[in-house]
């Protein structure tokens, strides 16, 4: 019995289902692992409010086809803040305030003021291996900051981060029930954050 | 060296004091070869994370290098408290101290001499060229004047020259090493009685009952008099006059003996070349975790064992009394395969701890460009992203 055209569908597909399928897959890799990546992009976009969120397929640096396809975006506000910077920014905000406070302002309040930064995304699956020559290989193919997405209407001229000195990506890792975690991977030997 | 069991914490702790007080901040720009920190950066962005504890060197006795390290059933030792302050001091090295009290063995809160150093450090030692290591049992029988033995190990590099006679103690020499020894037990247990004495007449005179310590003395001689009057016909002197309990203490005192705590005679440190063992194998668990150690050792890191966090080593920028540790770190293969359960777990126990989950390890292709022989370590540092 043939489905009349009128009647809507009795499943719906998900959201992301309709996302990966309208999305014209690169043919540099693996269907599987773009189509990853769009689910992360999804998850982050979604759920994490992240902006400005593009697939790369092939190297800034080098033009090469990347390992798999990465992400990069900008989250709704900064994800690290290396240690060392913390504490410039501290000293930075208490400046401000004491400023503040002899200027007669009522407000005591520490404001520290540190803008989001472009962070690339590596999307994983829970069940893979990985070894660290192909986390190597990942990082040889990021640049320090990921390229300004084209579409990006936010201001692209903010000078770059002094204190951003190493690669970092950020692993995404896809369980099978869809949750997804992330995890930031410095290139390096990088002391941890005062938490 | 002898593994003679020394126990003197006392002497031992007041060894390590100096190192472990607080230094103040005094820029000494004349440091000792202290590693430093490889970074081709410039400031602000040094991002290596290192400040290595600069502590000015105390005045402490000079170890000469290269010290022995003792090799006892394939585990490494050192006894010298010298030699231990110097490791932490100089070289970044903790170890752990295993040693305890042979009365109290169950006590393992405060631990002394021996310190035992886990294969990687005492290869990064080696390597390093300021120790060597020593066999210590063909060591011990060398000196001690027994038979050459050298087993023939698959090592090529054991040095066979175990042929002296060493030191070894005639019969004469050791009888009278024995009497010596007997005569510091006597004057031991002398000392002892004596002080229990006085203590005694000092607890009588306060209670106001000295006098009847000496009815009981002149009491008693009478006593043993009567009882030894047959006998002074046998005996030529009538028993000396001393009170009976002390004749009995006197007694009781050829019951004491020490226990010599050291070798005699006491050995020689030993120098290169006697029995020098080869570098210290890398069994194949080991090899793996190597190069991260030696690339976080020539950094300046300190390394202790990091069963507690699950991992291979806590890494910590300066000395552990006084620095929280930096890292939780897993030495892997480059091709090592891991799962990124382990990441997860290892990344999010880190960050709940204040510290990152490190891995790393030795890429083969790079081409060198470690100084000294430090090899073309990698490390990846992992924290949870907060999302």
């Amino acid at each position: 019995m043939a489905r009349p055209e009128t009647l809507k569908q009795a499943v719906q597909p998900s959201p992301l289902h309709a996302l990966i399928a309208q999305t014209q897959l690169s043919p540099s890799h693996l269907p599987n692992l773009h189509a990853l990546a769009l689910q992360v992009q999804h998850n982050l976009q979604f759920q994490h409010s992240w902006t400005a969120l593009r697939v790369h397929t092939h190297s800034p640096l080098t033009n090469e086809p990347l390992p798999r396809p990465l992400l990069a975006g900008l989250p709704p506000k900064r994800l690290y803040v290396h240690p060392d910077e913390q504490i410039a920014l501290l000293k930075t905000a208490e400046r401000t305030r004491k400023a503040r406070k002899r200027a007669g302002d009522s407000s005591d309040a520490l404001e520290i003021k540190a803008a989001p930064e472009r962070e690339w995304i590596l999307p994983t699956r829970l069940s893979e291996k990985w070894t660290l020559r192909r986390l190597s290989d990942v990082f040889a193919g990021t640049s320090l900051v990921p390229p300004e997405a084209e579409e990006s209407e936010t201001v692209t001229d903010r000078p770059a981060n002094p204190w951003r000195s190493t690669k970092r990506v950020v692993l995404a890792t896809v369980s099978p029930d869809s949750t997804v975690v992330y995890y930031i991977v410095q290139d390096g030997v990088v002391k941890p954050r005062q938490n | 060296m002898a593994p003679s069991v020394e126990t003197n914490k006392a002497t031992f702790n007041a060894a390590l004091l100096p190192s472990f007080t607080p230094a103040p901040e005094s820029p000494a720009p004349t440091e000792p070869a202290e590693p430093v920190p490889s970074t081709n950066r410039s400031s602000p962005a040094d991002h290596s994370g290192i400040e290595v504890a600069k502590t000015t060197p105390a005045t402490s006795p000079s170890v000469p290098e290269p010290f022995p390290i003792s090799c006892i059933s394939n585990r490494y030792f050192v006894f010298d408290p010298n030699t231990i302050s110097h490791l932490r001091r100089n070289h970044n090295i903790c170890g752990v101290l295993i040693g305890t009290i042979p009365n109290l063995s169950s006590q393992n809160v405060f631990l002394g001499v021996p310190l035992q150093l886990l294969p990687e450090e005492a290869r990064v030692l080696v390597e390093r060229g300021v120790a060597f290591v020593v066999d210590e049992v063909e060591g011990h029988k060398w000196f001690l004047g027994g038979q050459a033995v050298s087993t023939v190990d698959d090592g090529k590099d054991v040095v066979k020259s175990i042929k002296g006679n060493g030191t070894r103690m005639s019969r004469e020499e050791r009888l009278k090493w024995l009497e010596e020894c007997d005569r510091q037990g006597r004057a031991r247990a002398h000392a002892v009685l004596h002080e229990k004495r006085k203590n005694t007449e000092k607890v009588l005179k306060e209670k106001g009952l000295s006098h009847k310590l000496e009815d009981m003395t002149s009491a008693a001689t009478p006593d043993l008099a009567e009882d030894t009057g047959g006998d002074s016909l046998l005996f030529d002197a009538p028993p000396a006059p001393t009170r009976p309990e002390a004749a009995k203490d006197e007694r009781m005192l050829a019951l004491h003996h020490t226990t010599p705590t050291t070798s005699y005679p006491p050995l020689p440190v030993p120098t290169l070349p006697v029995s020098v063992l080869p570098l210290p194998k890398l069994t194949s668990s080991i090899a793996n975790r190597y190069p991260l150690f030696r690339h976080l050792h020539s950094q300046g890191y300190f390394q202790m064992p990091g069963l507690r966090f699950g991992c291979h080593y806590t890494v910590y920028p300066g000395d552990p009394l006084r620095f929280h540790s930096h890292f939780l770190a897993t030495g892997l293969g480059w091709d090592e395969e891991f799962d990124l359960l382990d990441i997860v777990g290892g990344g999010r126990l880190g960050t709940g701890v204040k510290k990152a989950y490190l891995i790393g390890g030795e890429d083969p292709d790079a081409e060198v460009q470690g100084v000294g022989g430090v090899g073309n370590a990698r490390a990846f540092s992992i924290e949870w992203a907060g999302l």
